[in-house]
């Protein structure tokens, strides 16, 4: 057995100042809080205020919910028939020009957000005035609402070529996430290999191309995809502002009282939405590999499987170079390679059949060209129409909205999102539940269900920010389980170490780690709600879009403009308050 | 009196790791002992045992009278709040001020949850403040945990072990990320903390020298197996050395600078 060596611990050499120390003179444990700490804890105060504010002023409560739940049993019995569908060809025809327009509205924020991240980019542009002046194009083609860029661009190319507005409506407030997303993609892109080049000699362009477009391809696509499901929802609101397709369908059959159709086509959409994410998703997964997708949605599922599988097959020795490789240049056309050709050759295939399916019309295209000065002139100076406290009263109710649906959403959202972490929730089969649960929500496009609840409650602010709040619920929740999990468990098995219960751990360190990602994500879900509340007035959910979409009717640009810079305002101004937040949070 | 004991303690992670292999021991209250051996030899699985982070595929792990791992929660809760523990990575919160890390060391003694300094009692937060004026950051209370310097903040960890009142102190390499000057300088407080409060010291190490200066005892781990046990006044360099295999004359570089 040991003994303990005495007269060795003795001669250990003991700390310099051990015993020196001076008394502990000062004793205080608690200090008044800090200025950051402050503001902080007033923009969320405010936020939180506001929330519950919107909710009352908005009335979102129970007793609406019954009267709506009223008016949608009525609704059913009386003012519905049987569910009714155009001729399946007419229908064919107009689920062929949406998808066609998307498709090629997200091709091009692609191209043009690509162009931009490279120039927006520390590593990829040296000179800094280009890189302002791309960042600023991406900011403002984020604060500007697509549905007034398509008012615009319809002014500018006429209702004959209402697609080509809607493409470049779409694809330029793509812009405004796809812009942004690549030049952090490029940026946190590992540089090494561009470097690598660059000391080898080659030109700017050739680094380009040889070393940082393939490396962020895998992430361009998938965001690009992402956007695709975002872009495919808007473009049913733009329907209500002449973009051919189902949803201008789905308003002139609403327009006209014309229900059982209404809802007929309402549930199409729907449809085809789910069936379009869950398409990207699978592709996203294809892309990407097998790790990416799970945060996305419902492949999350698939992908767990897959894993398990491909763990299994690693087993199998490998690494040994085959001896059929000889003097080949390029990599031998295995499963691996010749499936990825395969999806970019038909990605490029349905890119050039969508740009012949949307029926571009290039005489009118060039035409609207020319016409730009004379159209611009219309909606210059802005105007408020005469009715300026109606429009600021109304974008206090959009505004409202917002923080109302956020709000509830969040509210939904935290508990979900803390069970759905694998790390925090108490057992597996929780986690399941929960996951399921935001991906279904996360499967029903907010937008679409709004126009089913207004038309059948009847009620526009309330369905509007109960369809909002499911939506914030979907994405929020994933977000939050997902910042719960990247959270360093390390840190909260040491405090576990010291006897702490599993809720002192959570609460004295998960939350800790976790907090300044979920306050980011809950003030950029607060900005993508006022962005659709505003697009959900168009559909009758009360809210400036109402009015937007009168002074478009009554040809009162110089209106749509005032709205358009009134929105703009809103969306910076919450842009900076965001800003101030994370910094604060850091 | 034996303060840690385990006998036949075998530890395996699928598919066929054995991080344990049949390890039985006794470790007498009040103590330093250094765990020595290289990177994968088990080191941190042994520590991880005796607080019952990990359960012991067979065998048993005794801990001031509770066996650790057939215990129920609330069993391990209570024998937990006995062993401290310092990691290579210090574990700080880095958004919390350095008194709130600390003091969520006591939470082991404390009902329901905290969030927030004020929300510790305020013998808590005067506790850890000694504890924290004891490893020399009285000063430094209110600043964030990740603005200080690795040295500093591995001895606030060692301050937030300390908090809870500790019987047992285990420490998984605590010196490993730190430069000469600051591994003496947590080293030394360890060890004089130990000897102050009586604590009963496990150490993982891998460097031979830092192990024979501070260790009462040297146990050398190598892939799982207990390969060596010895008072440290018995054991010489070459000795310590042979822990780390077949390279016995040569010194081995430490992990870190091998991986480079
Ligand atoms: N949770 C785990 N799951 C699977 N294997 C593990 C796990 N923890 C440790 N191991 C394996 O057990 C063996 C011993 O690991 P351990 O971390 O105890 O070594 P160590 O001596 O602490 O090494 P180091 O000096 O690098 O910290 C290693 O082979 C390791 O891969
Ligand atoms: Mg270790």
């Amino acid at each position: 057995m040991t003994t303990l060596t005495r007269e060795r611990a003795d001669t250990r050499a003991v700390p310099a100042g051990g015993g020196a120390r001076p008394q502990l003179t000062d004793r205080r444990t608690l200090r008044p809080p800090s200025a950051r700490a402050l503001l902080g804890l007033a923009i969320m105060g405010s936020f939180v205020a506001g929330g519950i504010w919107s909710l009352i002023e908005l009335r979102v409560n129970i007793a609406s919910l019954i009267v709506g739940y009223e008016n949608a049993v009525n609704f059913f019995t009386n003012r519905v028939g049987a569910l009714q569908l155009p001729p399946l060809g007419e229908l064919a025809q107009m689920t062929v020009m949406t998808l066609a327009i998307v498709i090629c509205a997200t091709a091009l924020g692609m191209v043009l957000s690509l162009i931009l991240g490279l120039l927006a980019a520390t590593n990829t542009c040296r000179h800094a005035p280009v890189r302002a002046v791309a960042r600023v194009i991406v900011i403002v083609m984020r604060a500007v609402p697509e549905l007034i860029m398509a008012i615009i661009f319809i002014r500018v190319f006429g209702f004959g070529a209402a697609a080509v507005a809607g493409i470049l409506a779409l694809g330029l407030n793509s812009i405004g996430m796809l812009g942004k997303f690549y030049t952090e993609a490029i940026e946190d892109h590992d540089d090494g290999p561009r470097q690598a080049l660059e000391t080898g000699g080659s030109v700017r362009l050739q680094q380009i191309f040889g070393a940082t477009l393939p490396g962020i391809m895998p992430a361009v696509v998938a965001h690009g995809l992402h956007r695709f499901d975002i872009n495919l929802r808007a473009s049913v609101i733009l329907g209500y502002v002449g973009l051919p397709g189902l949803g201008m369908e789905l308003s002139s059959a609403l327009g006209v009282g014309n229900y059982s159709l209404g809802i007929g086509l309402a549930l199409v959409i729907l449809g085809i939405c789910i069936a379009a994410e869950l398409l990207s998703g699978f592709l996203r997964m294809k892309l990407l590999g097998r790790s990416e997708p799970s945060r996305f949605g419902f492949f999350w599922l698939v992908g767990k499987m897959r894993r398990r599988y491909d763990a299994n097959r690693l087993e199998a020795p490998s690494g040994a170079r085959p001896a059929a490789w000889g003097e080949r240049t390029t990599p031998p056309w295995n499963g691996e390679r010749t499936s990825r050709f395969t999806y970019i050759g038909l990605f490029g295939l349905v890119i050039l059949a969508s740009v012949w399916l949307a029926d571009i019309d290039w005489i009118a295209f060039f035409h609207g060209l020319l016409s730009i000065p004379a159209v611009a002139g219309q909606f210059i100076p802005p105007s408020d129409g005469g009715i300026a406290e109606r429009l600021w009263t109304t974008l206090l109710e959009t505004i409202q909205m917002g923080l109302a649906a956020t709000f509830l959403g969040a509210l939904l959202a935290l508990p979900v999102g803390v069970l759905a972490a694998r790390n925090v929730a108490p057992n597996r089969a929780v986690v399941q539940f929960f996951r399921t649960l935001i991906v279904v929500t996360r499967g029903v496009p907010e937008l679409i269900l709004a126009i089913i609840l207004i038309v059948i409650m009847g009620m526009g602010a309330v369905a509007g920010v109960l369809a909002l709040a499911v939506g914030a619920m979907g994405l929020l929740s994933k977000l939050v389980a997902d910042s719960i999990e990247e959270t360093d468990i390390r840190v909260q098995q040491a405090i576990a170490t010291g006897g702490a219960a599993r809720t002192q751990v959570f609460f004295a360190s998960t939350v800790r780690q976790a907090a300044p990602a979920i306050v980011a994500h809950l003030f950029y879900q607060l900005d993508v709600n006022i962005r659709a509340a505003t697009l959900l007035g168009i559909v009758g959910a009360g809210g400036v879009g109402y009015y937007l979409l009168n002074a478009n009717r009554v040809l009162q640009f110089e209106v749509v403009t005032y709205i358009c810079l009134m929105i703009v305002g809103v969306i910076l101004l919450l842009e900076f308050i965001t800003s101030v937040m994370r910094r604060l949070l850091r | 009196m034996s303060a840690i004991t385990l006998q036949n303690v075998t530890k395996k992670f699928p598919p066929s790791t054995v991080a344990a292999d049949d390890i039985s021991l006794s470790i007498d209250a009040g103590t330093f002992t250094v765990l020595l051996g290289l990177s994968g030899s088990g080191k941190s699985t042994l520590l991880r045992l005796i607080n019952g982070l990990h359960t012991p595929t067979s065998g048993s792990v005794t801990v001031l009278g509770t066996e650790v791992g057939t215990a129920r929660r609330s069993q391990l809760r209570q024998v937990r709040r006995d062993i401290g523990m310092v990691f290579q990575q210090f574990h700080l919160v880095g958004s919390m001020s350095t008194l709130e890390n600390v003091c969520t060391g006591a939470l082991g003694s404390l009902r329901g949850p905290r969030i927030g300094l004020f929300s510790y009692p305020k013998a808590v937060r005067q506790r850890a403040l000694e504890q924290l004026d004891r490893v020399g950051l009285a000063d430094q209370r209110f600043q964030r945990a990740d603005t200080l310097s690795g040295g500093q903040q591995q001895r606030v960890a060692v301050a937030r072990a300390l908090v809870q009142q500790p019987k047992v102190l285990l420490a998984d390499e605590p010196v490993a990320s730190l430069d000469p000057e600051s591994s003496h300088q947590v080293m030394s407080l360890i060890a004089q903390i130990a000897r102050e409060d009586q604590l009963t010291v496990v150490c993982s190490l891998h460097q031979v020298e830092l192990a024979m200066h501070w260790g009462d005892r040297i146990i050398g781990l190598r892939q799982g197996k207990k390969v060596m046990d010895e008072p440290a006044a018995n054991v010489t360099s070459e000795d310590a050395m042979s822990i780390y295999g077949s390279m016995a004359s040569a010194r081995p570089a430490p992990p870190e600078t091998a991986a480079v």
